[in-house]
């Protein structure tokens, strides 16, 4: 491969992952055949990362991004998160969820966070269930469809609702909203957190019929409500 | 046509792969199909000695991948099964001396010509457990009713989900059926409700199993054992054929026959 080739395209890591820069002016096709190099090249190297798409330089078709899109996926399970059009317009894509992988990127990387507007933004929804290993986490509220086992972490900036049982952590108000709540049809957790407070179930079978549960702070502790 | 490639997995170690991997490839192989099961474990391999026959190794599975023989002269054939064989893994390697690509290509290779192919899976997520899962098309998760395990289990299956590995099927081994009785063990709804895949069979906790292990045959071959009657279940649920799951009393058909007396 000649040393021209390398500046077809340019991925930057950054803070929150990597960033890809197309070349200004380059053919695509070329572009395209070296990222498909690159991947093959590096393996597994960026496998579940999740890449930022740079076009402020470079402008391209819809067709054309979402073939770079399929190839990112394909070749390299790489996920591309936000493709960023100029200096202030950003394009989020949709992510649905993809089993056992932390979808929601972490909150730095939306525009704003941590005020009380973000809860009123559109909730991360996960639609499997959350084993050992897995973070989510979501700059709003979390909705799981589906139970979350004993070593799986979800954390959200607002209330955390899941339609299963709730084995593992849950952190709702991770920002230090006292008024979050988490809901489930049985909270079992190893541990539960509300924005600054840590709780620890009793030990003990509870096993009651039930609807469902909440848990909210009230005064200075966490209560769990059973309904 | 091609086989079925499976890979025989759990995370933690200890709970019982190899003995399941060596189960039931030999219960397959009696079936008249043809198996052969890999040793995934490089550096640490084991499958031989269950199978008794570590002294018959000259080329093993680095030896393939490398070039340095044929798959053929890798293959050692089990003493008393003609359509059973193994590849054993390399002794004195490393995980990293194989590559997932390559397990991938000697993977579909072997497909091509046996109706098994069964993996036995080291324990961790690391580089051996890539390599494993690379070339398989179905999973065989296998936990124990500890805690301990069943988390490294859950950990494994969403590890195989993601690697878009869909097929993935449950065993539980060493259940103590009177301690579930007791409340002492998790039962095995309790665990199947907690992994949320389809569970093959559960195989009762005997010392059996460690004696077969140590005189290098495996359980199937005798006929009176619970465990392997178990494995023999479980083979030919794999198999596609219809065999009713046992329900969590564990007890034989005398059992069975006390309860209805007693109801």
């Amino acid at each position: 491969m000649g040393s021209s080739d390398e500046t077809l395209i340019r991925i930057k890591a950054n803070k929150d992952g990597f960033v890809l820069v197309p070349h200004p002016a380059a053919p695509f096709d070329s572009i395209l055949r070296e990222l498909q190099d690159r991947l093959a090249k590096t393996r597994d190297f960026f496998a579940r990362s999740e890449m930022v798409l740079d076009l402020r330089r470079r402008s391209l078709k819809t067709s054309q991004i979402a073939a770079l899109h399929k190839l990112l996926k394909e070749k390299g399970q790489v996920k591309v998160v936000e493709v960023q059009l100029s200096d202030d317009l950003k394009m989020a894509l949709d992510q649905p969820s993809a089993p056992a992988q932390p979808p929601a990127p972490p909150p730095p990387r939306r525009a704003s966070h941590g005020d009380r507007e973000d809860r009123e933004g559109v909730p991360v929804i996960i639609r499997s269930t959350c084993r050992s290993g897995i973070r989510i986490e979501s700059p709003s509220d979390c909705v799981i469809l589906g139970d979350v086992n004993p070593g799986a972490e979800v954390v959200a900036v607002g209330d955390i609702i899941v339609f299963g049982n709730l084995r593992g952590i849950a952190h709702a108000g991770a920002l230090g909203d006292r008024s979050a709540r988490i809901w489930a049809f049985s909270i079992e957790p190893s541990q539960i957190r509300i924005a600054d407070l840590v709780a620890i179930p009793p030990k003990g079978d509870k096993s009651t019929s039930k609807r469902y549960e909440i848990a909210e702070i009230q005064g200075d502790l966490i209560e769990l409500i059973t309904v | 046509m091609a086989g079925k490639t499976m890979v025989v997995t759990s995370g933690k170690g200890g709970v019982g792969k190899t003995t399941t991997v060596a189960n039931l490839g030999t219960v397959l192989a009696t079936k008249k199909y043809s198996v052969v099961m890999i040793d995934g474990d490089i550096g640490l391999r084991n499958l031989d000695v269950v199978m008794g026959l570590e002294n018959r190794i000259v080329y093993n599975l680095v030896d393939i991948i490398e070039e340095k023989c044929r798959i053929q002269q890798a293959m050692i054939r089990d003493r008393k099964i003609n359509n059973l064989c193994i590849i054993p893994a390399a002794q004195t390697r490393e995980k990293d001396a194989v590559q997932p690509e390559q397990m991938k290509a000697l993977c579909s290779e072997l497909a091509e010509e046996f109706d098994y192919v069964i993996i036995d899976c080291p324990a961790g997520i690391e580089r051996g457990f890539k390599n494993a899962i690379a070339g398989a098309e179905i999973a065989i998760v296998v936990t124990t009713p500890e805690v301990s395990a069943i988390r490294d289990a859950d950990r494994v299956i969403g590890l195989l989900e993601a690697n878009m590995l869909k097929d993935i099927h449950l065993i539980i081994n060493r259940m103590n059926f009177k301690m579930v009785k007791k409340g002492d063990m998790m039962s095995t709804a309790d665990i199947v409700s907690l992994l949320s895949v389809p569970l093959l069979g559960v195989i009762p906790e005997s010392d059996e199993v460690v004696i077969s292990t140590n005189r290098g045959t495996p359980l199937v071959h005798d006929r009176g054992s619970r465990a392997g009657q178990a494995f023999r279940k479980i083979a030919a649920r794999l198999n596609g054929e219809s065999v009713p799951l046992d329900d969590d009393r564990g007890d034989g058909l005398l059992g069975r026959m006390k309860r209805f007396f007693k109801s």
